[in-house]
Formats: structure tokens, sequence, C-alpha cells
């Protein structure tokens, strides 16, 4: 079965990083964007399982992101989870009136970001330990 | 440039009073004063609803409307226009206590000198003038420094966040094994970077406090649940520490009227504390039961067997910025914002926090909260003080057989039913909510309850739905349920609660009569 395929849209290069280990290890193909034109353009291109999406883009933000994306049939379908440094408050609600699946407050932590992620998809909530040994050589 | 006159309303019942004061403009400039003199509070309550008044004169005993009553009204119509009261010399106590309800200024008949009332008048005018703008710059200053908060605290998130995220990367060896000594200070990074993150979470919740921006979503909530979720939560930070952290939850407990997510937050500040200030091997409890002094309440007990405190701090902890005294303690490290938050958060749900203590002999923080019945959640919408204003809403609960078959005794068998059912499930015991029963129809029985603001409508019709539909479904029955904002009826000073509260209930019943046929039901 192939590896699911996570999209990650953030203008923090360390985040991206990080997220990016973080989802590898968790034997999930990554691809990566860092403002809203390059969001939109690489959900189509790569056509993602799935997309973790920032609100504070440049050139439009997160919003903005969604709202082109609503626009396309094939990528309208595409869960997205809302991954922010913003204010829950409002926020929140707006995210899910866009139609996100989950709005998460950064800094996340890990384990709830995986298992949000996992719920979404429709991933049996199991514990995948992100070890060295069942990753092989790094 | 010509002035516009100063529009006067003057509500006086009097005729005598009303000629005296209308006696004093003579000597005004013409087109200085525009007077205007009505008898009863309803009409000026009408009037004020217009606009265009500058200020009242108001006299506080008049056919409709008594004492404080007055100025409460008055405000309640037009909050922007100053009010000064009219009292008799032996009411002098009650007029200061007008000032405090918001009046400007209060003058007491047959004592005011003719010139005095005019410039009485434009001096209160200009003082309102005055407290409104200071309000105002108050209110920008305040949003400005929210903004500033949420700017900053989204800054510090961003950065923290990367450091978070590769701090657990090289924990869990993602980067290759570490060290045992490597992994222990890697956890205490992330130690410290968990703390920084709740100040800052801290931080925007006293902001939120402050500018009366902290909010909270009532609804039936889980108390078991909120605290095996915080014991979940702390458990390692517990364990970390030698110290023995567990729950004690009386058996069926009923749900109370709270914010779910908020009584998380009540007791992870509660037990992160407790383990704070708690030595290795000692224990720390969690406790939830119903509250003897008052079963309306539930109470929560968060205690320890830490340090303590001496008695004469119990009630200063809750301050903001509070900090202990001793600079050895593990505990002091943070912002001495998590009890007042707390203290914050419990208080505006209808409960209260309390803590015992004594140095060497641990802690006990207490927490109250109004269980989830209907007696707790009217009771805000009657409040005598602050929430007159409030809507309430109504709920209805009918059900109906689509060809109206019901015999009057199988209906009057049903609705006993249900409404024990509806009772049971609300622990109510104010049965006067609760209309009569018997309105045939296409509908064959209904329920009405009447509820604070939107708070628990939406669940109560949720639990109302969810306990009843096997037992409807069961007689063959269909069950629906609304809710609706209905706007409370004022309340008369000299009317009893009970009083009251059978006359919200008639009102109700009228309600339904017009609401029923109308299109307001919602289909479950």
């Amino acid at each position: 079965m192939r590896n699911k395929k996570i999209l990650i849209v953030d203008d923090d290069p360390d985040v991206l990083q990080g997220m990016h280990l973080r989802l590898k290890a968790n034997q999930y193909d990554v691809c990566l964007a860092v403002d809203t034109f390059s969001g939109v353009a690489e959900a189509r291109r790569s056509e993602p399982d799935l997309i973790l999406l920032d609100l504070g883009l440049p050139a439009g933000g997160g919003f903005m992101v969604m709202e082109r994306l609503k626009l396309i049939p094939t990528l309208a379908i595409i869960p997205i989870i809302v991954v922010s440094a913003r204010d829950g408050l409002g926020n929140q609600k707006r995210a899910f009136d866009a139609g996100a699946k989950a709005f998460l407050q950064k800094p996340v932590d890990d384990n709830q970001l995986l298992a949000v992620i996992r719920q979404t998809l429709g991933e049996p909530a199991g514990a995948k330990r992100p070890t060295l040994q069942d990753q092989g050589a790094v | 440039m010509k002035q516009k006159p100063l529009q006067v309303l003057l509500v006086e019942d009097n005729a005598g009073d009303a000629r005296l004061i209308c006696e004093m403009f003579i000597n005004e400039r013409p087109g200085s004063f525009a007077l205007t003199h009505i008898l009863r509070m309803s009409e000026a309550e009408t009037r004020l609803a217009k606009g265009g008044v500058d200020i009242v004169l108001l006299d506080m005993g008049l056919p409709d409307g008594h004492g404080l009553d007055t100025v409460r009204r008055a405000h309640m119509v037009a909050p922007d226009v100053p009010v000064i009261v009219l009292t008799g010399l032996d009411d002098e106590a009650l007029a200061a206590d007008a000032l405090k309800e918001g009046a400007q200024d209060y003058l007491i008949k047959g004592q005011i000198e003719n010139r005095a009332l005019p410039r009485a008048l434009r001096h209160a005018i200009e003082r309102h003038r005055m407290q409104t703008e200071a309000d105002l710059i108050r209110t920008h200053q305040m949003q400005f420094k929210d903004e500033f908060l949420s700017h900053v605290s989204h800054e510090l998130r961003s950065p923290l966040s990367a450091i978070r995220q590769f701090v657990t990367i090289l924990l869990d060896g993602l980067a290759g094994e570490l060290k045992p000594e490597q992994q222990e200070y890697m956890e205490i990074v992330l130690r410290n970077v968990k703390q920084l993150q709740s100040m800052i979470n801290d931080l925007l919740d006293v902001t939120r406090v402050q500018a009366g921006k902290l909010t909270t979503e009532p609804q039936c909530a889980s108390v078991s649940d909120a605290i095996a979720y915080a014991v979940d939560t702390l458990q390692g930070a517990a364990t970390a520490k030698g110290i023995a952290l567990t729950s004690d939850v009386e058996r069926m407990l009923p749900s109370v009227c709270a914010d779910p997510t908020r009584i998380q937050q009540i007791l992870i500040i509660l037990v992160d504390n407790a383990i704070k200030f708690t030595p290795a091997n000692g224990q720390v409890k969690v406790r939830a039961r119903l509250f003897d002094k008052d079963p309306s309440l539930l109470v929560l007990e968060v205690s320890d067997s830490g340090c303590g405190f001496s008695p004469d701090m119990t009630e200063r902890i809750f301050e903001r910025l509070f900090q202990t005294a001793d600079p050895s303690l593990e505990g002091r490290k943070g912002l001495g914002l998590g009890l007042y938050i707390c203290k914050e958060l419990v208080t505006r749900q209808g409960g209260q926090i309390w803590a015992k203590s004594a140095p060497g002999q641990g802690a006990v923080f207490s927490v109250t909260l109004p269980i989830f019945s209907l007696a707790n959640l009217i009771s805000p919408a009657f409040h005598e003080e602050g929430r007159a204003d409030r809507p309430v809403t109504l709920v209805v609960t009918e059900i109906g057989s689509p060809s109206g078959w019901l015999s009057d005794d199988v209906r009057a068998e049903q609705s006993h039913g249900v409404r024990k059912i509806i009772q049971h499930c609300l622990h109510s015991r104010l049965d006067v909510l609760l209309p009569k029963m018997g309105a045939a129809g296409p509908v064959e029985l209904f329920f009405a309850v009447g509820l604070t603001d939107s708070i628990g409508g939406d669940a109560i019709c949720k639990r109302i739905r969810e306990e009843l539909q096997e037992h409807v479904q069961r007689s063959g029955l269909t069950l629906s349920t609304c809710y609706q904002v209905l706007t409370r009826t004022r309340r008369n000073s000299n009317e009893s609660t009970e009083e009251h509260l059978e006359q919200v209930a008639a009102g109700i019943q009228e309600l339904i009569k017009v609401e029923i046929s109308s299109r307001m039901v919602v289909n479950a």
C-alpha cells in the first residue's frame, strides 16, 4: 500500500523542516510549500491526501489557499488541518466555516498532530512508533 | 451660530412639583432649553427610545416605577443620556444609591435654587460627556493592549513551535540515538519550552479577562471526563517527580453546566500547581462529589501533601501576579497568573473557589460548579442585578401523532410520563415553568421550559431528544424540539419570585399558542 501524501504549507522554514522530519518518520510522503500561491500550485501538482495549512502566509494567507482549492473540484475534497500560531478565538470558527477538518494551535504537540492526521485520514489510531530501528538507515 | 436648545425630559407625576421645576427655566435665554413634561415611566421609556433627549430629570416615585428601578429602566433604554434624579428630603440615601446606579446627580425637591437647576443640567451633561470620552479612550487603550499582546504572543509562539518540534525530534531519536545525559538535558529543554508556552497562554487569558473577553460556553458537561483528561495530561509530570497522582470521583454524579474545556483548564492549573508545590513521594488527589452544603452544586477538590501556606494567604493567592515569597520553591516559576485565571473562570461559570492550608500541612483547593439543572440554568435570568437585559431561551418539546388520535386520557398519561422524564433529565424542581398540558390539535403534547439566553438551550434540546426519543417512539409518537430566544418579562419590584416565575410561565404558554402554529419548530 502506498504511503499517504501530506502537503505542508508554512512560511517558516524551520517549522517546515521539523514537520517534514516528523511525518517522514511516520511513513508519510511529504511535499512542501511556503506561500499562498505555491501552496495552491503544489496541491494541484501533487494532489495530496491531506494538507497541513498555516494561516499567516505571504501573498494572501491560509484562508485564501482554502478558497482557491474550493474552486477546483478535484482539490476541494482534500481534507485540511489548520496549524496556526494565531489565537484560536475567532480563527478557529472561521477555519471550520471555511471547511477545515481541525484547528491546531502552535506549538503543536506531535502526538496530538499525528492523532488528528490519522483520524482525518481515517487510519486506525495505533501508535506508529518512530524509531531508528524501524526506519532503517536514516 | 444659533445653538440648538437642550432637550430636557421631565418625568414627574406631581403637578405641583412639575410646575415649580418648569418655572425655574423662565429666566433662561429663550431657545436654550426645551422642556418636555411627562407623567409616567412607561411614557419616558417610549420617549427615550425615540432618541433626541439630552438629559432626564427623573422623579423616583412614579405610578408605574419606583426607586432605583426607574434609573435602571431609563439607563436600559438610553444608556447614553445623563439622568438627574429628583427626590424628597426624606430619601437622600436612596438618591445616593441612584448615583451608584449611574445617575449623574440628584436634586432635593423644595431645596432647588432657581438659578441652580439650569446650571446643574449643563454640568451634568458636560460631566457625562467627559465620562463617555474617558471611557472611549480607555476602551481604545485596552483594545490596543489586546492587539499588541495577541501580536506578541503570536510572534513568540512561532519560534517556540520550532524549538519544541526539534527538541522532540531529538528526544524521539529521529536524528540518531541520544546518550542518557543528552536525553536528560533535552528533557529539561522540553519542560521549559512547555512552561514558556503555558505562560504565553496565561498572558493571553489575562488580557482577555481584563478586556472582558474571556469566553466560556456553558453546556451540559461531564466532570469525570475533565478529571480524567487533567490526570492523564499531568500523570507524566507527577511520575517524573515521584508523586502519586490519583482521582476519586463519586459514582453517578450529575453533569455540570459549564464549559468543558474551561473545566479542564481549571483542573490543569490546580493539579499542575499541586505537583509543583509537593515534594517527591508526595500525593496529589483530585476528587469530585455533590456539595453537601448545597445540592445544586458539585465540588471538585485538588488536595496535595505539599508545603502548604499560612491561612492568612488563602485570599491573596488568587490575586493577579501573586508569587510565593520563598524563592527556593520550584513552584515559584511562572507569572503568578494561574490561580487568578482559575478564579475568573470559576466565578464566571457561577461557581466559587477557595483554598485551605497550613504550612507543612499540604493544601486543598475546592471549586464548586452548578449542576446542569433547570433551576441553575434559569436563575441568572431572574437575578435581580446586572442581567436584567439578558434574553431568556424558550425550549419547546412537542410530541405529536400525525392524525391527532390521542384520547384525553392517553394524552394525560403521556404528558405525565414525559414531564417526569424531562424533570429528571434537567434535575428540575421548578415545576412552575412547565406549562399545563392538554392543548389539542395537530401537536398532541408539548413542553416548554424557560431558560437563560443561549446557554444550554441547544444542549437541553439535545438532551431531551436523547432521553425521550426511545420512549416516544415506543408509543408511536413523533418528537421534535426547538428553542428560541424570548425577551424576559420585567419584574415589578413588589412581586415575589414565585409570582414572577408564574408570570413568566404564563407568558411562555401564551407564546406557545402563537408560535406552535407558525413555523418556528425545527424537526429533530
